[in-house]
């Protein structure tokens, strides 16, 4: 398992665009995903995949273990400040047209849901998988994707609900 | 939304509530006779429509604010699935956001002992040799294989790449036994010398790898940072170097 056939080369090239959105399903941060996405394609040319292994699969399994060594590395006491100061900032963005406002409004929504109900919503409402093509990729239940997702959306409701209440 | 029916539908066994219901709904994974029953409601009770419209409105820009976060997958990836010979440079922006994670997950591997030859006292199983400065001489960069030295040793290198100081240096692996090493040796007055060799911990598990120390991490990259341009040869580049006796 040195190195990847030319087969997987391609469908992780066709994976890409995808393995992307993952990333940034995971991170909340394009900075991150960018970096996250890079680590993952050379972790992936330097170990290889078996030869049976399902590209997609096999890849988001890796960038799922990377991101996870990357949260346990990471201060959280340091992120939890930058956070901070990002929310902070966000009151200030007057300027902003409605639009912009409401999509950051959005992106600072999704990014306080928990990580694995971020990524299952991304699979489902970004990428239109089914609850069962999301749940082979994330290797979680049907059931766990449905719930992930029922929850992230009813979590993400509530949050812009309060945050409209809280402007107005 | 009609409280009053909340947590009332079974579904494979599971109590699930309106938002459940209309989130399965969304995503159409909705069986017809409950798709039906939806519908009716969503038409009896306006409150549930509202609900279902905030919803999906939400949806919108959900993917709006995913579409604004992830252009698209930088060219320069398919470029390196591409390759043949696989080069990673320019490690050090990464480095220092995802310090060992980064490090560990990049072409440098996991580092679990880091060392300077010219200053250690340590048993070095790298030291320079005539077979290991032969092969470093003579030997084209691969992403597999090994070439066998004596001592039950595998010699593969790995990249070429020019020093800041113009002088010629090289990436390679060494593996004994069971045990790994990664070095960069440069060519100095016609003589290849170690600069850095670490030794790799491989899991069993290829998905999985253990983070080299904070310290172990800073020392390799900073070595990378200190040597290496952002430009490594590529095959041709590197065999016509080679032929012409560097």
């Amino acid at each position: 398992m040195a190195s990847l056939t030319a087969q997987q080369r391609e469908e992780l090239i066709e994976e890409l665009p995808r393995l992307k959105r993952y990333c940034f399903s995971l991170t909340s941060d394009p900075t991150d995903a960018d970096d996250l996405l890079q680590i993952t394609v050379e972790r992936l040319l330097e170990k290889g995949m078996p030869e049976d292994a399902h590209v997609a699969k096999w890849s988001h399994r890796v960038c799922r273990n990377l991101w996870i060594d990357e949260i346990r590395s990471r201060d959280v006491r340091n992120r939890y400040a930058l956070s901070e100061s990002a929310a902070d900032g966000a009151g200030t963005t007057a300027a902003n047209t409605d639009d912009s406002v409401q999509l950051d409004r959005v992106s600072e929504a999704m990014e306080r849901l928990p990580p694995e109900q971020r990524a299952a919503l991304v699979k489902v409402a970004v990428e239109g998988c089914s609850y069962a093509e999301a749940a082979a990729l994330l290797e979680v239940p049907i059931g766990t994707i449905m719930s992930r997702v029922a929850r992230a959306r009813k979590a993400l409701a509530e949050d812009l609900e309060w945050s409209e209440e809280r402007e107005a | 939304m009609a409280d009053d029916r909340k947590n009332v539908i079974d579904m494979d066994g599971s109590r699930v509530d309106d938002d459940h219901l209309l989130s399965m709904y969304i995503d159409n994974e909705l069986d017809a006779e409950r798709t039906i029953a939806l519908v009716l409601r969503l038409r009896a009770e306006p409150a549930l429509r509202t609900r279902l419209n905030a919803l999906e409105a939400n949806e919108r820009l959900i993917r709006k604010v995913v579409a604004r976060n992830t252009h698209a997958a930088p060219d320069r990836l398919a470029a390196m699935l591409r390759a043949e010979n696989v080069v990673v440079m320019g490690l050090s922006a990464r480095l220092k956001r995802w310090g060992g994670a980064a490090v560990a997950a990049s072409a440098a591997a996991v580092l679990a002992v880091v060392f300077n030859v010219n200053q250690s006292i340590v048993f070095n199983p790298m030291a320079m040799d005539v077979q290991l400065a032969s092969a470093l001489e003579h030997s084209p960069s691969a992403a597999s294989g090994w070439q066998a030295l004596d001592g039950d040793r595998g010699f593969r290198s790995v990249l070429t790449f020019p020093a800041a100081d113009g002088r010629w240096c090289r990436e390679f692996l060494m593996a004994q036994s069971e045990t790994q090493w990664r070095g960069v040796a440069c060519r100095d007055n016609g003589q290849w010398v170690n600069q850095v060799v670490g030794s790799e911990v491989f899991l069993e598990q290829e998905t999985q790898y253990r983070p080299a120390g904070a310290a172990d991490s800073e020392k390799v990259a900073r070595f990378i940072d200190e040597t290496a341009t952002d430009v490594a040869l590529g095959p041709q580049q590197e065999s016509a170097l080679i032929a012409s006796g560097w």
